[in-house]
């Protein structure tokens, strides 16, 4: 048998069961051979059906009396030591039934099958994610909007039972159990063939690094999307096959060199993670000498960026300061002395930019603190470690703040939910910022600020009208589908960013562009013009319309017209 | 020696031999079985079933469904009996061929729980 929990309910159940058995057994017999008498003074006995009902009702204390007849005291002398014998074991036995429900070991058990079941029952692609936490919190809630199916495993029962309070529908099976316990792993379906890919985004490189051979050697065929702190950590997960590394501070250093750069394309990039299609004015950065407080993985990857674009940097090591610590008084949080001195040591009051990179936002929100005081024009940048400090943040006024979990939670989230997206932003990186200006603009003037960002595929699913159409050998090109169904001289606002065929993306194709059945398109769009497309592309006759600019005529009606 | 082993053993073989006591007989009177021999029966097979609990084994699972089987037949046998006595309130010939016939099945599940029981420790080489 494959779960354990009825075996442990039959094994523990021995000793209660024995327990009634025999003393029912004593005492229906004792009743059966003691002889009484009836009303008319005749001896009797007690038959066996009479036996055990009176023996039934005795031992669960029910109690309905003396039956047949009254009883003699021969059979109360018995009886009373029955009394003893059969409720206590009663009792025994219903005691034990119920301490084995609140058993620790039985629920965790029920709960290893249950969850074993559900994964089981899981037919549709799923992600597993491993940990829950505010990173994956956060991801878990924008990806429960897009229908993906996910499962989730926790070491934390306390972690688990939060997330299924959420009630996320399609649930999401959850499971406390450690990680890294290879069995626990394949419960949870790492093994499946519809197990589509793994998220591993603890904090330390060390447990990712564990969990993603772990995962590779379980099932080689599954993606895995690993977040990684270090150069070398990220060029160690390639080599084992990793799909997907996230480093967060190799985000921050390109987005920073972008937006040096090529600020529109930075824009560009920003907006399919949710920012508006609009530079705001505190987010230009300033020409001029830039300062980088703290020099661990994060001003490692800023220093290359930084290079790239040309800036001139200075950095100032923080760590020398925590190896003074033992030295200075101890009882100073964030030795604000030590940093201020730093700070004008490098000339902060000529410095056009700061960026506070350490890992103690404490520092962090210091660093901000004294070169605003030193300098109050100066361009503040920060790093965030944990999400619930986003606030204080806010309020020191940071006119840019990097947030490692959010932009983990970002990115995962594209690569997942929106796989086109992400190959459009890998394929942004290529352009010039004239291109990039060229096509905000174009965006901007079209469809305003607050533009949709769609995916759709030609298949049979998505786009029944087309699929079909395309099947018999017509041409559909992409300037037919952007036609209105009211008027198909008008244009919809409607703009294809990319088309992937055969995984090669094709930037902006133009309205001649022909499509095919398994095209994946994305497309910038609005509310309105979504609608259109969709029904265009599941629809005979508007797709019929849109072609040949008339109505179809379908069935008997087209002969006689 | 194993105590459990002689334990179990020893109740399995004296469920099939105190059901074979009432069994035996002519199965038209019911004078010829012993209610006492019945309720025994009954008894002992219950406590053949829980030695049964538990035993995660191939055999253990067989061992458990034979004896649950026997257990069945005879707490059946019982009921008619009760029924006839009391529900009817005449002991005619159908219920007592159907009391005897409902033990005989269950004389052969304790046979057959014995046979695996012995075939399981000639098996076992230790």
């Amino acid at each position: 048998m494959e779960s354990l929990s009825s075996w442990i309910v039959i094994r523990r159940l021995r000793w209660p069961f024995l327990v009634i058995v025999l003393t029912f057994s004593i005492s229906i017999l004792g009743m059966v051979l003691i002889p009484g008498q009836d009303d008319q003074g005749n001896v009797y006995h007690l038959n066996f059906f009479d036996a055990f009902y009176f023996v039934s009702y005795m031992a669960s204390t029910i109690g309905f009396g003396e039956s047949p007849y009254a009883f003699t005291y021969s059979q109360k002398l018995w009886v009373s030591f029955n009394i003893y014998l059969t409720v206590i074991g009663w009792f025994y036995g219903i005691g034990m039934i119920v301490a084995l429900i609140q058993d620790e070991v039985l629920h965790r058990e029920l709960a290893r099958s249950a969850f074993r079941r559900a994964v089981k029952g899981l037919k549709e692609p799923f992600v597993l994610i491993l940990g829950y936490n505010n990173t994956t919190k956060e991801l878990i809630r924008k990806l429960s909007k897009t229908n993906v199916r996910m499962v989730v495993i926790d070491r934390d029962q306390q972690a688990i039972n939060a997330l299924i309070l959420e009630n996320y529908q399609p649930s999401i099976p959850a499971y406390s159990g450690d990680v890294l316990d290879s069995e626990i792993l394949e419960i949870a379906g790492v093994r499946k063939k519809n197990c589509l890919s793994v998220v591993i985004l603890f904090e330390t490189d060390e447990k990712n690094t564990k969990l993603a051979l772990m995962c590779k050697y379980l099932n080689k065929h599954v993606e895995l999307i690993v977040r990684s702190g270090s150069m070398q950590n990220s060029d160690f997960l390639k080599t084992i096959g990793v799909e997907h590394v996230e480093n967060p501070f190799k985000v921050i250093s390109s987005r920073l060199h972008l937006s040096l750069t090529a600020p529109h394309l930075w824009l560009l990039e920003m907006w399919i993670h949710g920012h508006i299609l609009k530079i705001k004015r505190r987010e230009i950065l300033p020409l001029g000498h830039y300062i980088i407080y703290g020099y661990g993985r994060m001003g490692k990857a800023l220093e290359k960026g930084l290079k790239k674009a040309g800036v001139t940097y200075t950095f100032i090591d923080a760590r020398e300061t925590s190896l003074n610590r033992s030295l200075s008084e101890q009882n100073e949080l964030c030795r604000e002395d030590e940093i201020e001195e730093k700070l004008l040591s490098e000339n902060i009051q000529k410095a056009a930019l700061i960026i506070a990179g350490t890992r103690d936002d404490l520092i962090n929100l210091a660093v901000i603190a004294l070169a605003k005081k030193h300098n109050p024009d100066i361009y503040t940048i920060s790093r965030e470690n944990e999400m619930n400090g986003m606030h204080m943040f806010q309020a020191a006024r940071v006119q840019r703040h990097y947030v490692l979990e959010q932009i983990i939670i970002d990115k995962t989230y594209n690569y997942l939910a929106m796989p086109l997206a992400n190959i459009f932003i890998k394929m942004m990186y290529r352009q010039n910022e004239a291109w990039g200006e060229v096509l905000v603009d174009r965006i901007v003037s079209k469809m305003g600020e607050r533009p949709m960002l769609c995916e759709i595929e030609i298949n049979k699913e998505s786009a029944y009208a087309a699929y079909h159409k395309l099947q018999k050998g017509l041409s559909i090109t992409m300037g037919m589908l952007k036609r209105k169904r009211e008027d198909h001289t008008l244009e919809n606002n409607l703009i294809f960013l990319m088309l992937l065929r055969d995984n090669q993306p094709v930037i902006l194709p133009d309205n001649e562009y022909e499509i095919k059945i398994g095209d994946k398109l994305l497309i910038i769009c609005e509310e309105e013009s979504k609608e259109d497309l969709e029904y265009i592309l599941e629809n005979y006759y508007e797709l019929y319309y849109v072609m040949n600019g008339k109505e179809s005529q379908p069935g008997l009606l087209s002969y006689f017209s | 020696m194993n105590m459990h082993k002689v334990m179990s053993g020893f109740f399995f073989i004296l469920a099939m031999t105190l059901n074979f006591g009432f069994f035996y007989g002519s199965p038209e009177i019911l004078a010829e079985h012993s209610k006492y021999e019945l309720f025994a029966a009954i008894v002992v097979n219950l406590i053949a079933t829980i030695f049964k609990f538990g035993d995660k084994t191939q055999v253990g699972s067989v061992l458990l469904a034979t004896s649950l089987v026997a257990d069945i037949q005879l707490i059946a046998s019982a009921s008619v009996w009760a029924f006839a006595l009391y529900g009817l309130g005449e002991m005619n010939v159908e219920a007592t061929t159907a009391i005897i016939s409902l033990s005989g099945g269950a004389l052969l599940a304790n046979f057959t729980s014995v046979l695996i029981f012995i075939g399981d420790t000639l098996k076992s080489k230790r």
